[in-house]
């Protein structure tokens, strides 16, 4: 069908845009640079048509539906909100070099979201509600913002060792880095950005499954790790905010915040078993 | 010295130890991480199973430790509350602390720009004019305005010229108020639920009424109206897999119908603060007529049982009994045995034997040997439809504290409380001199690229 083949073709888009982000990192060239936007700008135009065709072809076979609903739709648009919101924040706040270690993630999230079964399915009576769109786009975005966050973190790991030991070097590679003080910055408006969008994403999830179930809060594995991330972003905030905690100690937590997030949205599906539906 | 102070300064530093330690950020982080650390336990260690269940995985000594500690409902176990609570503490005192702080930070002080104040600002600009003081001011609050829209607070003093203080998003610093008693609320929300609050679950046969249920605790509730399942229907995919599942229900009372609504998953029906869910279905099996054949394929007879109760086996002294039925039934070696009708059969001396009858398979039971077997004629099933009770009244004060919570959070994160100073004199050349300056409680580098073009503006005024 022709969103597979889209979809195949943004992977291939995103690979390229990786090794071209990678390549901008190590000979530092503007031309360089701007082919790689350039490339990750393409990907994410051919991975919308993909969406778009996806969500097109369901009506055309008679289910209508978002292509929200499994584990291959939710890793292309996972994928798709990375890339998207990674290139907004390059654009806000010039931070290209940062792509090398964010860009990865949708060509990573794409060959792995192939290796799942990506038919058409219609959706069973719990996921035929209003709130999917709201619920999946907020806790997905929230997640994508978390991921830029923790590139930035760890490329801020890097830099602040460098210019701890040695101080100036201008003309170096690492000198072609934003400063650390910057990529500090940048890490912790990212979070500011990812933490409202999750928590609205964990109270339109309650609020369906009380609509759903009769319950707001049952404590199955996602929900409880999705309370887990937001338990350690809120740390991240108050130690931020309350006693200036920056640097390296908020970069780790950052990074920390992300792995949890990854194990929220995978780990809980592979491992642990409960109510949430792509898990097959 | 009087003799009684030393008692005095230990008396308040007791308290005030506890006050310090319950709005240290050292605990909060320690109780969010504990609180994460636990609830990781609780998502590893599968909650609520029968207690039989965990013998499988663990040996009976983990087993009975476990239990003893609640790891098997570890969501409700005192410890885990325990955290809850004082996390409640640490919020409702930290709120406390704050108090003072955040309404004094909405106080209007320092109304006039002088030289301790500039100094404090970051960037402060002087711009001199040779215009009049008074077109200066009118451009000036022309300028400003559109920025800090409301009337600045003019001062002016007899040696430094005109002042004018104006200032925007002063609410913002409440964020704190809303991000904060917004958890407190939703816990609120969730003992009031608790206390006042049940979750039950009833199945209804098509045509039948409830007026009562069982909740999970166990308990009995008498509910002052019934409910009755019209009809229940249940449809499917081609593929096999559930398209929808639809109860008819009405609501009734004083035998008048009240409320009919058809309900499905994601649609419920709420009556007197009373929610009903679609949440299962099944059937059971109302009259069931059962050939009984012999081994060469000769009918023996024919018999007709009602659910659950012994009939006679006509030609044998064997009795049996409808106990069961299933729409997916699983053979003993695990594949999928489709509809199925569980039998007991009594013989006259011995145990009794339990039987799968299989409507798809129909001399399935031919395997079990002895003289004759039983095949399903003709089975008339009952159908009921399984509905999730929930009565939860403080789900109101958790919907409103979510949404307090979110409101918070955005505001803290993207609004802030921003200052404007701005002066007026006649310098001694006589030409009219402003001085302009501002500050941000939160996001300051965001609020000079805000200003840059104001003050490019305010250059350009000729």
């Amino acid at each position: 069908m022709t969103n597979s083949l889209l979809f195949g073709i943004s992977t291939f888009v995103y690979f390229f845009a990786m090794v071209l982000y990678i390549s901008y990192l190590a000979f530092r060239s503007d031309g360089l640079g701007k082919a790689a936007t350039l490339s990750l700008v393409g990907g994410v135009v051919v991975e919308t048509a993909a969406i778009g065709m996806r969500w097109y072809e369901s009506y055309q076979m008679g289910i209508g539906r978002a292509p929200l609903t499994n584990m291959y739709e939710s890793l292309a648009f996972f994928a798709w909100t990375i890339a998207l919101i990674y290139l907004v924040l390059e654009r806000k706040f010039k931070i290209r070099t940062v792509g090398a270690f964010v860009v990865p993630f949708p060509f990573i999230i794409m060959a792995y979201a192939s290796l799942n079964p990506n038919d058409i399915q219609p959706l069973v009576p719990a996921l035929q509600s209003n709130w999917l769109i709201s619920h999946v786009v907020t806790c997905f975005v929230g997640y994508a913002a978390f991921a830029v966050s923790f590139g930035v973190s760890i490329l801020y790991l890097f830099k602040a060792r460098s210019e701890k030991l040695s101080p100036k070097s201008p003309g170096s590679f690492w000198g072609f880095l934003p400063s650390a003080a910057a990529l500090d910055e940048i890490g912790y408006k990212t979070i500011a950005i990812g933490f409202p969008l999750l928590t609205i994403g964990i109270v339109t999830g309650a609020f369906w499954a009380n609509v759903a179930w009769g319950t707001y809060w049952s404590w199955d594995p996602k929900e409880t790790w999705s309370l887990i991330v937001w338990f350690i972003y809120a740390a991240y905030l108050h130690a931020r905010i309350t006693r200036g905690w920056r640097g390296k100690r908020a970069a780790i937590l950052s990074i920390v915040g992300f792995s949890a997030t990854i194990f929220c949205y995978l780990g809980v599906n592979l491992i642990l078993s409960g109510l949430h539906s792509y898990g097959g | 010295m009087s003799a009684d102070e030393p008692v005095k300064t230990t008396k308040t530093d007791w308290t005030t130890k506890v006050w310090d330690f319950l709005t240290s950020l050292k605990l909060v982080v320690f109780l969010l991480l504990i609180l994460s650390a636990l609830s990781i336990a609780g998502t590893i260690i599968q909650q609520n199973k029968p207690l039989q269940e965990y013998y499988r995985f663990y040996q009976p000594g983990t087993v009975a430790l476990f239990n003893k500690l609640g790891l098997f409902d570890m969501y409700h176990s005192w410890w885990f509350l325990a955290c809850l609570a004082l996390l409640a503490m640490s919020i409702t005192v930290c709120t406390m602390d704050r108090y003072r702080g955040i309404m004094a930070g909405l106080r209007k002080r320092n109304l006039i720009l002088d030289e301790d104040l500039g100094n404090s600002l970051q960037d402060l600009t002087t711009i001199k004019y040779a215009l009049p003081l008074d077109t200066v001011e009118k451009k000036m609050l022309e300028l400003v305005g559109k920025g800090f829209s409301g009337k600045p607070v003019a001062t002016t003093a007899e040696d430094s010229g005109r002042h004018y203080f104006f200032e925007k998003g002063k609410y913002s610093r409440l964020a704190f108020f809303l991000t904060h008693l917004s958890i407190l609320i939703i816990f609120l929300g969730a003992l009031v639920g608790s206390f006042f609050g049940y979750k039950g679950y009833v199945n209804i046969f098509e045509g039948e009424m409830i007026s009562q249920l069982e909740t999970r605790a166990g308990k009995i509730k008498n509910l002052n109206f019934q409910v009755k399942c019209n009809t229940f229907n249940a449809e499917f995919y081609p593929s096999g897999a559930p398209m929808d599942y639809r109860s008819d229900l009405s609501i009734l009372q004083n035998g008048k119908e009240i409320i009919r609504k058809t309900i499905r998953v994601n649609d419920p029906l709420t009556f007197e603060g009373i929610t009903f869910y679609q949440s299962s279905y099944g059937g059971q099996p109302d009259e069931v007529a059962i050939d009984v054949v012999n081994r060469d394929g000769s009918l023996k007879g024919t018999v007709t049982a009602p659910f659950g109760q012994k009939v006679d086996i006509p030609g044998v002294a064997d009795k049996v009994a409808i106990a069961d039925y299933q729409e997916h039934h699983h053979l003993p070696d695990g594949s999928e045995g489709g509809r199925a009708l569980d039998v007991h059969v009594y013989p006259e001396k011995g145990e009794e034997t339990e039987v799968w009858l299989l409507m798809d398979n129909p001399d399935y039971d031919k395997r079990r040997g002895g003289d004759y077997y039983l095949r399903v004629k003709d089975l008339k099933l009952k159908k009921y439809t399984g509905l999730q009770v929930n009565k939860d009244p403080g789900e109101i004060l958790v919907w409103f504290g979510s949404v307090m919570l979110i409101a918070g959070i955005m505001i803290a994160f993207f609004m802030s409380h921003k200052k404007l100073w701005v002066s007026l004199r006649t310098d001694r050349k006589g030409r009219s001199e402003l001085t302009i300056g501002g500050t941000a409680n939160k996001n300051r580098d965001a609020f000079a690229r805000e200003m840059e073009p104001m003050i490019q503006s305010l250059k350009e005024v000729s």
